[in-house]
């Protein structure tokens, strides 16, 4: 084995590691003091990290991808763009943290040490071309979620959310490991690259049991309908700035590894895994669309919103071509942009004591007392009910676009169908925000980092975003091409 | 398929206890039962400490620091065990071999000497 | 002979045990008789020759996990009668959930006729090397082809460790008033501790 060639390829992984390692010594020595430093040096080794991914990107000399430690991770165009979709929310998220925190609670070093941890699990995820480095990968990640959800652990919802979170995800790993083992007993391999070849022609019950097991696991990770069950809770009780994390790195990092298992290791069985990612995105854009109209809490509602657009990005993949995985990442990309955009909004609303604003009722008139904040998030708002100038529109027209190109024109029409009900609760917040009498309770002051992101995220959903199509289209078009090459 | 035979005498020797353990339970109740008396009441099978009833359930609430120290004990008792098939394998891993256990060693010297720091491991 | 003796005798008490633990009233006897079904587990591996599977049984599960489930049942303090009031309401779930793994069995042992799985790469290059034991084999797969999960595996471990001290640990406000510092009093010398002053009579000591 070359260790060099390898120890190159996990590059990022490697570096995230080692930062790791030492915040882990600065967490122990300098105690609840260092937070901000380690906080600092955390979203540093990310920009690293995603710096190494980019110069992999441009290296010619694996402009097809390489395979590192005998096959158990690729290093290609799809995960690189991945990853860098992953550091830059894991950025976003840690840049607006500390702040949260001002108000009585406690911030620690070990949250940003936990964020680069799940980001190291996050980066084997979509590199794994093993069932095993995906198992381990998945459970780095989840295992720091775990923790991050009952952060705050003072608190109670946020304690319940960890605590749901924990045995919910240990049972979908559970339900996982269980078809892992099934495919590998019917394929004698856990390598993709043996996967692939075993399961040709006709498939037996049993492999395609696990197939399916598989496949549920997966849909727990990524919460997509009828595995949902955990996000609203989850997300309502664990404090906001993890529910942005959540909400974006880990949701583009489960899709990705997603994308991988079915394109390439079930490649050969497209009829069978087509069947079940068409049922949960259909499913999950329907129950994403009603659940959110009842809600009275914004995170809650933004848990329905995530549901219903992972409905639209398995869209793309159910279609099961290039074009379809292209359209894919084109539409996570501006996914995480709009609710990075949209939780930080959310984040910033605090009242006169400083304290967190989640109620719908609370942000009524925000337009008067707060314009900017109420501005960025109608954006976000509007983008997300793929309303034309914003940029959210043109993740769900590529979707759409690649589903009619492969004959699945029902598929579309019920997505189109299902955002039009989504719309109406999408509207329904930009209608509390510029009409209602105002409630004055958002008063709170919001520092620099917080306007930074918003202000970013704000201008990529912006119909200013569309200068950016051109370049984000064609490396999804590489990415997704680097997917099907293994072929 | 590994040679069990040399696990016969394991074998003889839990076969071995498990009767001499059952014999030295059942055997002195039943010789009581068939020579002595047996009439138990409810005054005679009430438990009682020191002659007085039970004051309260012998059950007792434990703090959550033990629980802290069983999940550490757990991860060491893992390093641990991880170290014995490299132990016996190192002359077909090599260099690479040594090199793999001595980072994963370093990374939990880390997680040690983080929970040191923090003071995990102290009671009070 | 003696090993299907042996056999059988692991596996009613396995699972024997196993009813017990679901059974018992008592849930600190339910640990034991956990316990008591490890250790038989773990004689049923030795007698398929995963020595090294019976070692980690005895050791981690036996050792350290029932040990942890112990404390977690003695910290909880839960009223399990109460508990189990909700069992026969949830009874027809678990029947359900039971009756899919059973299907599944069923089919796991069907592809049992389907012949001698090749296992590892299809190429047979990681097929079991014989002529060792399954120990070494393990430890020559788990060094070299998948050094690279095993030191994640290690930050798995990490990640743990630093999560169950984040989550339980309370900074005591007295924890550092009678703290000791080695160091610090290695450190001490004698010109920094006493003073010799001569103090003119009739007046006090300046220090």
């Amino acid at each position: 084995m070359d260790y060099a060639n390898s120890l190159y390829l996990t590059g990022p992984e490697v570096f995230l590691s080692v930062s790791g390692l030492i915040l882990t010594l600065i967490a122990a020595w300098g105690g609840q003091k260092a937070a901000r430093l380690s906080t600092i040096l955390a979203v540093g080794a990310l920009v690293g990290a995603s710096i190494i991914t980019a110069a992999f990107l441009i290296n010619p000399a694996f402009e097809q991808g390489g395979d590192a430690f005998g096959g158990l991770y690729r290093m290609d165009a799809f995960g690189s763009v991945s990853k860098l979709l992953i550091y830059l929310a894991g950025i976003g998220c840690l840049i607006v943290t500390p702040r949260f925190f001002d108000k009585g609670l406690e911030y620690r070093p070990e949250y940003p040490l936990l964020v680069v941890f799940a980001s190291v699990g996050m980066g084997m995820m979509v590199s794994a071309t093993d069932l095993m480095t995906l198992y381990i990968g998945l459970e780095l990640s989840s295992l720091s979620s775990y923790v991050l959800a009952s952060f705050t652990r003072s608190d109670d919802r946020s304690a319940e959310a960890g605590l749901k979170y924990f045995v919910l995800g240990a049972l979908a790993s559970g339900i996982l490991l269980y078809g892992m083992s099934l495919v590998y007993g019917f394929s004698g391999s856990t390598s993709y690259l043996a996967i692939r070849p075993a399961f040709e022609g006709t498939l037996g019950t049993g492999a395609l049991f696990g197939v399916i097991f598989v496949l549920a696991g997966l849909a727990f990770k990524i919460s997509a309908v009828p595995f949902h069950m955990w996000t609203p809770d989850v997300y309502e009780g664990a404090p906001t700035p993890v529910t942005t994390f959540f909400s974006t790195a880990p949701k583009v990092a489960a899709i990705a590894m997603t994308a991988r298992i079915t394109l390439d290791a079930f490649g050969n069985q497209a009829d069978a895994w087509r069947q079940v990612i068409i049922f949960a995105a259909l499913a999950s854009v329907v129950v994403g669309a009603l659940g959110a109209i009842g809600q009275s809490n914004i995170k809650r509602l933004l848990a329905y919103s995530s549901i219903n657009n992972v409905g639209f990005i398995l869209i793309g993949l159910a279609t099961g071509t290039a074009a379809g995985a292209s359209a894919m990442l084109v539409y996570l990309a501006i996914y995480v942009a709009m609710s990075l955009g949209s939780f930080v909004a959310v984040l910033m609303l605090r009242d006169k004591d400083g304290n967190q604003v989640e109620n719908m009722a609370d942000i009524a008139g925000l337009s008067r007392a707060k314009p900017m904040i109420a501005l960025c998030l109608a954006a976000m708002m509007l983008s997300l009910a793929g309303i034309p100038p914003l940029y959210g529109f043109w993740g769900k027209f590529v979707v759409f676009q690649a589903a009619v190109e492969a004959d699945m024109v029902v598929l579309a029409a019920i997505g189109i169908a299902a955002s039009v009900i989504g719309a109406f609760y999408y509207l329904k917040i930009v209608k509390i925000m510029y009409f209602d009498e105002p409630a004055n309770v958002v008063t709170g002051k919001n520092d620099l980092a917080h306007w930074t992101v918003l202000a970013v995220t704000a201008i990529f959903v912006s119909p200013l975003g569309y200068l950016l199509t051109i370049p984000m289209g064609a490396l999804a078009d590489r990415a997704a091409a680097a997917l099907f090459a293994v072929v | 398929m590994v040679d069990l035979s040399q696990y016969l005498p394991i074998l003889i020797f839990l076969a071995i206890a498990l009767a001499m353990s059952a014999a030295f339970v059942f055997l002195p109740m039943g010789v009581s039962r068939l020579t002595g008396t047996h009439n138990p009441t409810a005054n005679k099978l009430t438990e009682y400490e020191c002659g007085f009833p039970a004051f309260e359930d012998s059950r007792s609430q434990f703090d959550v620091r033990f629980y802290l120290v069983a999940i550490l004990f757990i991860i060491f008792d893992l390093e641990a065990a991880f170290l014995f098939p490299w132990a016996v394998s190192l002359d077909l891993t090599g260099w690479a071999g040594w090199v793999t256990m001595m980072i994963f060693l370093f990374e939990l010297i880390i997680g040690f000497a983080y929970a040191w720091k923090t003071g995990a491991l102290e009671w009070e | 002979m003696i090993q299907a003796i042996a056999f059988y005798m692991f596996a009613v008490l396995l699972i024997a045990a196993g009813t017990l633990t679901i059974m018992s009233r008592n849930p600190v006897h339910s640990v034991l008789w956990l316990i008591v079904s490890f250790f038989n587990a773990a004689g049923l591996m030795v007698l398929v020759g995963a020595e090294f599977i019976a070692m980690l049984l005895v050791i981690v599960y036996v050792g350290a996990v029932a040990v942890l489930f112990l404390f977690v049942v003695m910290m909880l303090n839960i009223d399990f009668a109460e508990l189990r009031a909700g069992f026969m309401k949830n009874f027809p779930l678990g029947i359900a959930i039971a009756l899919v793994l059973l299907a599944e069995l069923i089919l796991g042992i069907g592809a049992y006729g389907a012949g001698v799985l090749e296992l590892g790469t299809p190429d047979g290059s990681a097929a079991p090397l014989l002529g060792r034991s399954n120990i070494e084999n393990i430890g020559a797969l788990l060094y070299s082809d998948y050094l690279f999960l095993f030191e994640a595996a290690g930050l798995i471990l990490l990640v743990a460790m630093v999560g169950a001290i984040v989550l339980t640990h309370r900074e005591r406000a007295t924890a550092h008033r009678g703290h000791q510092d080695i160091g610090k009093q290695n450190r001490r010398r004698p010109e920094d501790a006493t003073v010799n002053t001569r103090p003119e009579v009739g007046k006090g000591v300046q220090l």
